[in-house]
């Protein structure tokens, strides 16, 4: 988890009620728990478990990956832009911090 | 390479696979099975808890991905609810369940109100050619419902 997310926002000066589209993406193992190493041991799972999005106070939603996620996990989703804020967005794992993205939205 | 010696080394260790902490939910497999194999016990159990009391309805919930899985560890799904989401009408949760994954449940999505809007695209991997659900709740506790099937002509994800 040491490269920044990779984040695309379609407008971040939308109109107020325009839907803004988001992309986001983080290097991440997504280690599911069924491979083993050399040894023939498994390698313990550590998947992102939990993804928020929040626009300033506002919790836009919650994802929630499995481990059929694919690796460097891809998420698009879209809100509407009712309020200028910060767009927050933060990913969790098992094992290390969480890490965290910002993105400022200005209604025009 | 990692493959390969993976399948080798699931038929050596056979009868001794014990099954990690976040799959142990299915207690019923015997040992011997394969790590990626199915698990119809858990996929079932996941749609009967997500759905509850309620019936599902086809329609208002749109699914796309493709019939062809290229690159079956990283599968392209987008999904979005099409009924008009307002403050008082809008999508709970929405559920992706790939019905043949070792892991039924593919992910989760709880929206709020304040998003304005139930959409979401993710990719996913897959261990064989199989049918991905879509099921959202809706705040009025009507639960939509679609599928697709896709066929993964490689190898699937081994995950």
């Amino acid at each position: 988890m040491a490269k920044p997310p990779r984040i695309w926002v379609s407008n971040a000066k939308p109109a107020r009620g325009e839907i803004v589209r988001v992309r986001a993406q983080i290097e991440h193992q997504m280690e599911s728990g069924l491979r083993s190493d050399e040894a023939g041991r498994l390698r313990p799972r550590n998947i992102v478990r939990k993804f928020e999005a929040r626009l300033g106070q506002n919790l836009l939603f919650t994802w929630e990956p499995g481990i059929s996620i694919s690796q460097n996990p891809y998420i698009e989703f879209t809100f509407a832009a009712r309020e200028s804020g910060e767009l927050v967005m933060v990913w969790t794992d098992e094992k290390d911090p969480p890490l965290e993205a910002r993105k400022t939205i200005t209604l025009s | 390479m990692k493959r390969r010696d993976f399948v080798t080394r699931s038929a050596a260790l056979g009868g001794a696979l014990v099954l990690p902490g976040g799959l142990a939910r299915a207690q019923s497999k015997p040992a011997t099975t394969s790590l990626l194999a199915p698990n119809p016990a858990e996929f079932k159990r996941a749609m009967a808890e997500f759905l509850g009391t309620a019936r599902p309805v086809e329609g208002g919930l749109k699914l796309e991905l493709p019939v062809l899985a290229d690159n079956p560890g990283a599968v392209p799904v987008h999904v979005w609810v099409t009924l008009p989401i307002t403050e008082s009408h809008y999508c709970r949760e929405l559920i992706v369940l790939a019905e043949l994954n070792p892991s039924p449940v593919a992910c989760r999505f709880r929206f709020s109100p304040a998003a304005g809007t139930a959409e979401a695209a993710v990719r996913l991997r897959l261990s064989q050619t199989q049918t991905i659900h879509a099921l959202a709740r809706m705040s009025d506790g009507k639960v939509l419902a679609t599928q697709q099937t896709i066929t993964v002509a490689a190898s699937g994800c081994g995950m």
